[in-house]
């Protein structure tokens, strides 16, 4: 019931909606629950229709490389 | 397009993973505990095999993280009960419609007549209730944070007096606290929500290790997010360093979603709250606000007392949802009680404990 799915945000509509896309169906979203701006190509966790997170790209980055570290010893 | 996953479910990572918690837990002579409070993180690690790729001397225990499974009979019992004296439909979740009440479901109950409408969320019961003026509509809400401030939204912008919520909402880091007073269940370690903690953030988390000396670590869902979780708790066990680890950081901030948590602050007030079986535990719900008691179908209706009956027929999910014991110790898993037939709470949810365990049918519990 938490689950909260990963998309796309593919166009900032009127007002507080956007379109995502959630692998290959796009579908509207709310986005007054998320306090920073929203960008095309930012990914976001949609959960009942609405937004509830943004992706820290930096920090997915960072997780790609302590995989390297991980694999490395 | 979607987040870009495969990263997190690469088979290299998780054999490496595999090898560095087998390395952490062999320092240790028993056991390591390791319990997680979320339905999805129940799905998830049965769904990718994970109990069985794991070392025997980790056991990973399923706690009390299905909201559905958790809701007692009387939220059931009364929400039927305002069907049966007033004019109303009934919206909620599809996971709430085969929840046993006392003496039936909502889907039982739709047989006989009543109206219930499965929706997607809160918003579609809005509008269902802005095209039917003439009749009041209710909308269940059950669920942990990451539903709960969806329902918070709707609370405070909506106005329609034809329109309520039943609040069944709970609040997950005191229930946490709940179980690590008890005596009757131990382990070692917790394995925080991810979802929830993208609202609550990591920092409610922290009078675990403050306090009780106990580790947290915060896990996503991909097969690698869960285990970097599992690493870092039999480290932070062997280390005797327990701090609130976020090794889900690429959607989890130390503050949480700000505007969501000031949502429910001024929507809700926290309450006691009665749990499946376990009765009540103070602190644990979430209320709607008497400010907004317009919308609160609590105060709406005149709710009589209800004798209440969570548990039928020998079914010992109060148990199973403290992970004191294992859906196959229950003498009606996978006999009478199935996912096509439930006769418990923890058998209805794709997400719950009992029915996790049957759909997979895994060898999960030892
Ligand atoms: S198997 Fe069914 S009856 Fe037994 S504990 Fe699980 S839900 Fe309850």
């Amino acid at each position: 019931m938490c689950l909260a799915i990963p998309g796309l945000v593919t166009e900032l509509l009127e007002g507080t909606r956007v379109m995502v896309d959630i692998t290959g169906v796009r579908r509207e979203a709310d986005t007054s629950l998320l306090e920073e701006p929203l960008d095309v190509g930012d990914y976001v966790l949609v959960h009942t229709g609405f937004i509830i997170a943004k992706l820290d790209p930096k920090q997915a980055k960072e997780d790609l490389k302590m995989w390297d570290e991980i694999l490395s010893n | 397009m979607s987040e870009p996953t495969k990263a997190y479910r690469d088979k290299k990572v998780v054999d490496a993973l595999i090898s560095k918690i087998k390395y952490e837990s062999e320092k240790r002579k028993e056991k390591t505990k390791i319990m997680h409070v979320c339905g999805t993180h129940e799905h998830d690690l049965v769904k990718a095999g994970l109990r069985s790729l794991l070392p025997k001397n980790i056991d990973l225990i399923a706690g009390p993280g299905c909201p559905v499974c958790v809701s007692s009979a009387q939220d059931v019992d009364e929400v039927l009960w305002i069907a049966d004296n007033h004019n109303v439909i009934i919206t909620t979740f599809g996971d709430m419609m085969r929840v046993p009440g006392s003496t039936e479901s909502l889907y039982q109950a739709q047989g006989r007549g009543v109206d219930v409408r499965v929706v997607y969320g809160v918003s579609d019961a809005i509008k269902l209730a802005e095209k039917t003026p003439e009749q009041d509509v209710i909308f269940f809400s059950v669920g942990f944070e990451t539903t709960s401030c969806v329902t918070a939204a709707e609370v405070i912008r909506t106005n329609l007096s034809n329109f309520s919520i039943y609040s069944s909402h709970k609040v997950i880091p005191p229930a946490m606290e709940l179980l690590l007073q008890r005596d009757d269940i131990e382990f070692h370690g917790y394995l925080a929500p991810g979802h929830v903690s993208t609202i609550i953030g990591t920092k409610p988390y922290e009078f675990i290790p403050e306090k009780y000396n106990f580790p947290v670590s915060i896990a996503g869902f991909e097969p690698v997010d869960i285990l970097m979780g599992i690493l870092s708790l039999t480290k932070q066990i062997n280390e005797e360093t327990p701090i609130v680890d976020n090794t889900y950081g690429r959607w989890v901030r130390y503050e949480g979603n700000t505007t969501a948590l000031r949502t429910m602050d001024e929507a809700y007030v926290l309450s006691d709250a009665r749990w499946r079986g376990l009765g009540v535990f103070p602190k644990t719900g979430h209320e709607i606000s008497d400010k907004y008691a317009h919308i609160d179908a609590k105060k709406k209706y005149d709710i009589p007392e209800l004798p209440v009956t969570d548990l039928h027929g020998g079914c010992i999910c109060d148990e199973i949802l403290i992970g004191k014991s294992k859906p196959h110790q229950c003498k009606l898993f996978n006999k009478t009680c199935r996912p096509d037939h439930p006769i418990g709470a923890c058998m209805v949810s794709h997400e719950g404990t009992c029915n996790v365990a049957a759909t997979y049918e895994e060898i999960i519990w030892e």
